[in-house]
């Protein structure tokens, strides 16, 4: 290891330093700083990540800081950074002490960077696995409250079968294609499936691993449940950047592969699934997060959609709903977390009201809905425009069309969260303040929220730099 | 003649502004929050005249600005804004409106006030922002802006039903916007790139069938807003249940985004399509007519009655658009202005009762007029102007419309929709005669207070425009002429061209069609 690979795996060097510093810390001073540590690690490994001088590339770690990765690394270390701001008041409502939670969303953050800096498959492998089991700690965490635990243990067992899918799909790739760079293998392999057994096995287990991962119909029945039972900060973060990293692991294996095409069968059939799936389970629920996490399937298998769009507008739509997305669902998810407290906040009904009594939290949780349906001027429409867009144009015509329809039906369920917040009379009014930690989580997802909505130019110049 | 800059701008964002402003005021201080909100849309109402000073009588797009917006990726967006005379009067109107419409909520909003002027002023920025949107993407973002406050409206200060009817309203309007979308998206393609100015698009030869279903999709996002039968059954709903500033400007504006959108977009746009659905459309708008006008006969709620004239009015308005000719045209834009005002009116008058008696139903009434004098005459010429006296504003528009469309290929509708007139003078006068005369028997009227000083002077400057618009309604018409002599240029010369190669294929209409503009041309000046 030379001094050039250690300055190419700076960022991650900051994240698993600061973890190890938090659990330090908690032996000395316990109940002490761990999310202040964690907030400063993370965005100092942003800063890093941004302004790293050179391109930094390691062949013999696998590992290279290109644009694509910097990218992907900034938008998983901000979402770490708002889920640790969300998490220590909530946390501290509910008994979840100590260093460990901090220390592990370290990891879990970690994970996702090494998946987006990846040039091989066994790292991609590390890192999807590093940042798994971080999540299956995290699910588990709130020790009070049974849900949790079924939560984790939920996530544990389809996880390890996710895991081996992945493995055994790799092993396959590597067996047909005899090498273990990503792209070359993912490459000479695609080209293949038709012919080569191996390949299309090696293919398929990946899709279905990556399906869990993602949770795209029918690997979703795992979502709504750990939606519901893990603490609702980790939903957070477990519901953007987990799968934003999924995503990305998608990203690098289709990026020379000619975009979504090779594969057009299986995500053409996952995209329709999920977007029927998830919006039509959606309308049924009345528990907020099981609601958030239907909506999640479905919102995936628009992404899934833009994937058949080609490589060059597919990927552009994807990358930007990717950023998109994780600042809908963190704002949505935290929103949540503020807004609940008590028993509270577990029903959509026990929403009433709160747009009176809570007026930031349920302006942001009004607002993430209204994104997450798609509505102007929210980055949410923004990123659903070039969705579809990317799909005309990659010819998926009846497949948008679908996609539109069912995107116009989600706004009945989003809607109903904006009815309960501020349409139905007032119940006795609980003021109750926001802790400045909440605040400024929320204002942040609420600002980039609107701001890549109205203005989206700098975000799709710097997406435009990273497509091939 | 130097333009003031960037006058659309500050005209769109100032309310912008004011609603910010609004967020720090605090939520106890009612008149502060509507001090603020009235004095912002007085000032943009002031800021917009130099619009109509400064406005060239020609056909050109003026007060123009252009500037890119979004220009990453495979897109190029741009923030292009600009009215021409179809635009101007629509753009006054809102700005026109907006004051008396806050003023009107004085006394009848008296919960989450500040909330409530917030909505107002965010739903003045969509509705400005989409009559001068001259970029396809920027008027879709400004079209969806307007539905979220106006949601809103419904659904918090609205009456018994607010949220069914908020949720109708809602759905609507997303799935009719969204199929736009998609039409737009495709519009783009055929263009091949570039950007999404709408100059640029008016150049485009479409064939046919491409034209055929991107004319359906955005009609329907337009028809569904105007409202035409049958998509119309969210209007009366959300009419009855909104606040009366809401309905006020739902009526007065929102309504008129449908009817400039067929004019804006869908005809020049596709004009083969609009020849092919002419037919249906001017059916639809008949029925229309005489449907929502037999409906509103056998209305108990005067609001309702309202909403249901609402319908056959923008009937009118759609009869005279697609007679694609001057008069016509000419027509169907004075008759939006003519319902903005006179429905708006209609709708501050019931707002008026229902705050002293907190019922809408006719039944409830009888006899106000000797307890409410003062009240009583304005609701007369409010009535009248609905109907469309001569003098008043609404004989001009509906006689412009019926001659557009009596000259055009669509003759025999005009004249169906002739009797629509005489229904509408029906069940407004039996409305009025119920309402304001006979025996003054219920108690509970015989201690009504006539109109106080705020609220004659909300009614005081749209019963002189009644007036205005209805002896002298040149100025109006002289302003849009050009711009509407060049719209329908453009359709006859597209359908025109079209046609020629595939000699068989005329439809018949486009046949009748082809002799008019030569009457036309000397009509208008008759008119004046």
């Amino acid at each position: 290891m030379t001094i050039n690979d250690l300055w190419s795996v700076m960022p991650l060097v900051i994240l698993a330093g600061g973890a190890l510093l938090i659990l330090l810390a908690g032996a000395v001073r316990p109940g002490g700083f761990g999310t202040g540590l964690g907030v400063v690690a993370t965005l100092g490994a942003v800063a890093w990540t941004v302004a790293m001088p050179l391109f930094f590339t390691s062949p013999t770690l696998g590992i290279a800081f290109g644009p694509f990765a910097r990218f992907f690394s900034t938008v998983f270390l901000l979402a770490a950074a708002v889920t640790l701001l969300l998490s220590h008041h909530y946390n501290r409502g509910r008994g979840i002490r100590g260093e460990e939670y901090p220390a592990t969303v370290l990891f879990a953050a970690f994970g996702m960077v090494v998946v987006s800096a990846s040039t091989n498959l066994l790292i991609l492998f590390l890192g999807v696995e590093a940042m798994t089991f971080a999540f299956y700690i995290l699910a588990a965490i709130d020790l009070n409250r049974s849900e949790s635990a079924e939560a984790g243990l939920k996530y544990l067992l389809l996880g390890a079968i996710s895991a081996a899918c992945i493995a055994f799909g790799i092993a396959l790739l590597y067996g047909a294609s005899g090498t273990l760079n990503t792209r070359e293998a993912a490459r000479l392999t695609l080209a293949v499936t038709g012919s080569d057994p191996l390949a299309l096995a090696g293919w398929g287990m990946l899709l279905v691993g990556i399906a869990f991962k993602i949770s795209l119909v029918p690997a979703h029945l795992w979502t709504p449940d750990v939606y519901q039972g893990a603490p609702t900060p980790v939903v957070a973060f477990l519901s953007t950047a987990s799968k934003g990293t999924a995503i990305v692991f998608v990203l690098l294996l289709l990026w020379e592969g000619g975009g979504g095409k090779a594969l057009h069968g299986p995500l053409w059939g996952l995209s329709l699934l999920s977007m029927v799936t998830g919006n039509l389970a959606a309308l049924l629920q009345s528990n907020v997060r099981r609601m958030l996490a239907y909506s999640s399937i479905a919102q995936m298998g628009y992404v899934m959609l833009a994937f058949l769009g080609g490589p060059g507008e597919g990927f552009t739509a994807v990358i930007l709903y990717v950023v998109a997305y994780t600042a809908m669902n963190l704002a949505a998810f935290g929103a949540v977390a503020t807004l609940s407290g008590g028993g509270a906040g577990e029903e959509i009904d026990d929403l009433r009201g709160m747009g009176y009594s809570r007026p930031f939290p349920a302006a942001v949780l009004a607002l993430a809905v209204f994104a997450l349906a798609g509505i102007p001027p929210t980055v949410g429409f923004i990123g659903k425009f070039f969705i579809f867009y990317a799909a005309f144009r990659g010819g998926e015509v009846p497949l948008a069309i679908i996609g539109i329809l069912t995107a116009a039906a989600s706004a009945f369920y989003y809607l109903r969260v904006v009815v309960n917040l501020y349409m139905h009379p007032t119940r006795l009014p609980e003021e109750r303040s926001t802790s400045i930690t909440e605040t400024l989580a929320l204002a942040a997802s609420a600002v980039a929220i609107l701001f890549i909505g109205i203005y989206p130019a700098p975000l799709l110049q710097a997406i435009g730099r990273l497509i091939p | 003649m130097n333009q003031m800059p960037a006058l659309l701008s500050i005209i769109t964002f100032l309310p912008l502004l004011g609603a910010i402003l609004l967020l720090f005021v605090n939520k106890n201080s009612h008149a502060v929050a509507r001090g603020i909100a009235l004095g912002v849309s007085l000032i943009v109402f002031l800021v917009s005249i130099p619009l109509i000073t400064g406005f060239q009588n020609n056909a050109e797009f003026q007060f123009v600005e252009l500037v890119p917006w979004i220009t990453a990726g495979p897109f190029q967006m741009n923030y292009h804004v600009g009215i021409d005379g179809i635009s101007l009067w629509l753009v006054i109107l809102t700005t026109f409106i907006m004051p008396i419409a806050i003023l009107s909520t004085w006394t009848a909003v008296e919960e989450k006030v500040k909330e409530y002027m917030i909505c107002l002023l965010l739903l003045e920025v969509g509705m400005i922002g989409a009559f001068i949107a001259l970029d396809l993407f920027l008027f879709y973002i400004f079209w969806e802006v307007m539905l979220i406050p106006m949601y809103f409206i419904i659904g918090i200060w609205g009456g018994k039903n607010k949220l069914y009817a908020a949720m109708k309203f809602f759905i609507y309007t997303m799935v009719g916007s969204l199929l736009m979308l998609v039409a737009l998206i495709a519009l783009y393609f055929k263009a091949g790139g570039g950007d999404f100015n709408l100059l640029k698009f008016y150049q485009l030869s479409l064939d046919p069938g491409t034209q055929t279903w991107m004319f359906l999709a955005f009609a329907l996002a337009f028809a569904i807003k105007v409202p035409m039968f049958p998509l119309h059954t969210w209007l009366p709903d959300a009419h009855t249940e909104a606040p009366t500033a809401g309905s006020v400007i739902l009526a007065a504006v929102l309504l008129k985004m449908g009817t400039y959108g067929f004019v804006r977009f869908a005809m020049p746009l596709f004009p083969l399509a609009t020849a092919q659905f002419t037919p249906l459309i001017a059916t639809l708008s008949v029925i229309g007519i005489i449907y929502a006008a037999l409906v509103a006969m056998v209305q108990e709620d005067v609001k309702k009655l309202v909403a249901y004239s609402s319908v056959a009015h923008l009937g009118f308005v759609m009869l005279g658009v697609f007679a694609i000719n001057q008069q016509g045209i000419a027509g169907g834009m004075l008759q939006m202005l003519n319902h903005g005002v006179s429905t708006g009116a209609l709708f501050l008058i019931v707002g008026f009762i229902y705050e002293r008696r907190h019922t809408r139903l006719i039944t409830d009434f009888g006899g106000l007029s000797k307890q409410m004098p003062v009240f009583a005459t304005i609701f007369m010429i409010v009535t009248l102007s609905s109907i469309g006296l001569p003098g008043t504003n609404g004989f001009v528009g509906e006689f412009l419309v019926l001659i557009g469309s009596f000259e055009s290929s669509i003759r025999w509708y005009s004249v169906i929709a002739t009797s629509g007139v005489i229904l509408s003078a029906v069940y407004m006068l039996w409305m009025f005669q119920r309402v304001m005369f006979g025996e003054l028997s219920n108690p509970k009227n015989q201690v009504l207070k006539d109109l106080n000083a705020r609220e004659v002077a909300i009614m005081l400057p749209l019963l002189v425009l009644i007036f205005f618009m209805g002896v002298y309604p040149r100025p109006f018409i002289d302003k849009m002429t050009p711009s509407i002599e060049n719209l329908v240029q453009h359709v006859k010369t597209k359908q025109a061209a079209a046609n020629q190669p595939v000699a068989q294929s005329v439809p018949a209409q486009a046949v009748q069609a082809a002799p008019v503009p030569l009457p036309q041309a000397a009509t208008p000046a008759e008119v004046k």
